[in-house]
């Protein structure tokens, strides 16, 4: 990172502006709190959140949830088509896509078990095992890379004391590796849940950490 | 918050809202005569819009650089099935953060362009394909897009011209080969991203078997500025064969990296030293990726005399791609990085065609093998022999995108994998 203070100008806030509450990183007065049923069914396959609580044992789908699957259907020629909100839906209510998971949405969509088990495991961002309330995803591709990414990840495994993929003692970190997340001007990107935390540098993980703690205690 | 990556050198028509927080809400949209392209495009007739687009000589901003106006004239004047729009804004080549931009700080803009497009060919449905990672960015499109629903400009009817055109978003589930536009086709019906045999063409059978053109967001973005001010004025930027404005990702080494909108055929060492405030910590340049992970890297000297536009890169012995300037100083390490983007290959494969699936493994193996020291001498001959069966043997491209930074590393930087190989012997010698 060098020597002048180089805003960022995306949700993340400026530079080292780590501690802003999601609704500040969403753009609270524009984008508002999104309703659980999805709201207007053009945009209902588009707020999967990756929440820090899960509910792997949560029906799919039921009150709210329900609504904004029904929303989704009604978007596509076919039932098929709505394969990938749903599990994506499915993952905000559980946490993971278990084998469990992937056979209830298989049910509802009326698709065979095996070909959602194929298309499930295709895709990176459903998560196949249980994951810490806080998913760190650190972008290590080229560009990230060359602005000292690899550190990055170090820090985080260093600070969550675990290894890639292994969630720490506490149950709060998991910490993987992710490829480009389409942030590379703004290195190191990481993910963590939902959001992009830009222009990470090793020096400032733990300050991240320690904030993510003290929201995971306040969550218990 | 001013954005910061501006520069006086910057044409701003795309990004003029970058930003400006305001931009993306639909009131303020309308006041800087937003959706006035609609209106006009809607009195034009589609085939006239097509006209327009092909005057102005845009092409298409995902990398493969063919003219957009074209690719709407394929598909049939008369519909006898649906036809379908997608919007790809997975944006996934390393390297490439432009759509992000463009839909964040000025969603209405993407939409209007997609509306647009679809009356252009005949689409009653929209698809805006975006990759699962973008949830903030997917919100800010999904509350414009909630807006414009509210106030006509999408859906049944629009603004009582009897149109009728639907847009949803829709959000990958994280995998790199569903930018290619038929693996996309297949991720949006709820399949594997697995990309299909051409022909046919999306334009005879694309997204649920029905005609379909797949656009890039910057692509469609362009649109309504075009049908506005008219194709003849998108000309007055660029170069004969590449007109226009583009948005240039400049990452790595360098001072002020972002995107940047300039003309085509910008030179690309003033792009370096200029628009981004020249390398980081004044190091010396040794390579740059001008068109995203997948083409070749070009060195220093190859980098002095290169105007960024299609035909200029071509020229420099590399491709523009979609113009994502990845920037290495002198202490980088040409091996590690190349590992990387092979690595990276290899984890994004989907797995149909073999020497891709193989081959972007086996490649990364040998490649750590050198990083680590523990290389011989015939690896570079063997990369060299795989890269060449990897080249257009496959269904997709990403096998000859995986093939590329071997080549060309191996070709311009062969003495740092000699010495990293070299040391290794005596390592192991001693």
């Amino acid at each position: 990172m060098s020597e002048d203070a180089f805003n960022n100008p995306g949700w993340a806030g400026n530079t080292g502006e780590f501690d802003l509450s999601e609704d500040q990183v969403r753009g609270d007065d524009f984008v508002g709190r999104r309703p659980a049923a999805g709201g207007h069914p053009s945009g209902a396959a588009s707020y999967p959140y990756m929440l820090a609580d899960k509910n792997p044992e949560a029906v799919l789908f039921e009150g709210d949830y329900k609504e904004r699957f029904e929303k989704i259907l009604t978007r596509y020629p076919n039932k098929q088509a709505a394969l990938l909100p749903a599990l994506a839906l499915a993952q905000e209510v559980r946490g993971h896509v278990s084998p469990e998971t992937m056979d209830r949405v298989a049910e509802l969509l009326e698709l065979a078990p095996a070909y959602v088990r194929g298309v499930t495991t295709f895709y990176t961002m459903y998560n196949k095992a249980p994951v810490g309330r806080y998913l760190v995803q650190v972008c290590t591709n080229i560009s990230c890379n060359l602005c000292g990414a690899d550190e990055v990840m170090e820090a985080f495994l260093r600070y969550t004391d675990t290894e890639p993929g292994e969630t720490s003692e506490d149950g709060d970190f998991t910490v993987i590796e992710a490829e480009c997340l389409a942030a590379c001007g703004f290195p190191t990107c990481v993910q963590i849940n939902s959001r992009y935390y830009e222009n990470v540098t090793p020096a400032e993980v733990p300050r991240i950490i320690e904030h993510l703690r003290s929201a995971a205690a306040g969550g218990r | 918050m001013a954005y910061p990556y501006v520069s006086d050198r910057e044409v701003r028509v795309l990004s003029k809202n970058f930003g400006d927080p305001a931009a993306r809400r639909l009131d303020a949209y309308l006041e800087r005569g937003g959706y006035q392209a609609l209106k006009k495009a809607f009195g034009m007739g589609p085939d006239a819009v097509i006209d327009e687009v092909k005057a102005s000589g845009l092409r298409g901003r995902g990398g493969a650089g063919f003219p957009a106006g074209v690719k709407w004239s394929f598909m049939p004047k008369q519909p006898t099935k649906p036809h379908y729009l997608l919007c790809n804004a997975d944006e996934s080549e390393p390297g490439t953060f432009k759509d992000r931009e463009l839909m964040r700080w000025d969603p209405h803009q993407l939409l209007e362009g997609c509306l647009i497009a679809a009356y252009a060919i005949r689409a009653k449905q929209v698809y805006i394909y975006c990759r699962g990672e973008f949830f903030e960015t997917t919100q800010i499109l999904a509350k414009a897009l909630e807006d414009a629903y509210a106030k006509g400009y999408v859906g049944k009817d629009i603004q009582g011209s009897g149109n009728d055109i639907d847009i949803t978003v829709h959000l990958g589930g994280g995998a790199y080969i569903c930018g290619e536009e038929t693996g996309l086709m297949n991720s949006l019906e709820g399949r594997r991203g697995q990309p299909r045999v051409k022909p046919p063409f999306p334009a005879a059978v694309g997204a649920f078997g029905m005609p379909s053109t797949v656009n890039n967001v910057e692509t469609l973005s362009a649109v309504p500025h075009i049908i506005t001010h008219g194709g003849p004025w998108y000309r007055q930027w660029g170069t004969e064969k590449s007109p226009g404005t583009k948005l240039y990702c400049v990452s790595g080494h360098v001072n002020r990296p972002g995107n940047y909108e300039l003309p085509l055929g910008f030179p690309l060492m003033e792009l370096i030293n200029d628009v981004c405030g020249g390398m980081r910590d004044g190091k010396a340049l040794k390579a740059v990726i001008p068109g995203g992970s997948s083409v070749p890297l070009l060195n220093a000297e190859e980098c002095a005399g290169c105007n960024l536009d299609y035909e200029g890169v071509q020229a420099a012995g590399s491709q523009l791609g979609c113009a994502s300037v990845i920037v290495m100083d002198e202490n980088t390490d040409i091996v590690k990085q190349v590992r990387r983007m092979v690595a990276f290959y290899a984890h994004e494969s989907c797995g149909q065609c073999t020497p891709c699936r193989e081959g972007t493994a086996w490649m990364t193996k040998i490649l750590k093998r050198i990083e680590e020291g523990r290389g011989k001498e015939d690896d570079l001959q063997t990369l060299l022999d795989m890269s060449r069966q990897m080249t257009g043997t496959t269904i997709c491209v990403l096998s000859d995108s995986a093939a590329a930074p071997v080549v060309s590393s191996i070709q311009k930087f062969k003495d740092e994998y000699l010495a990293l190989i070299r040391r290794g012997e005596r390592v192991g010698v001693a």
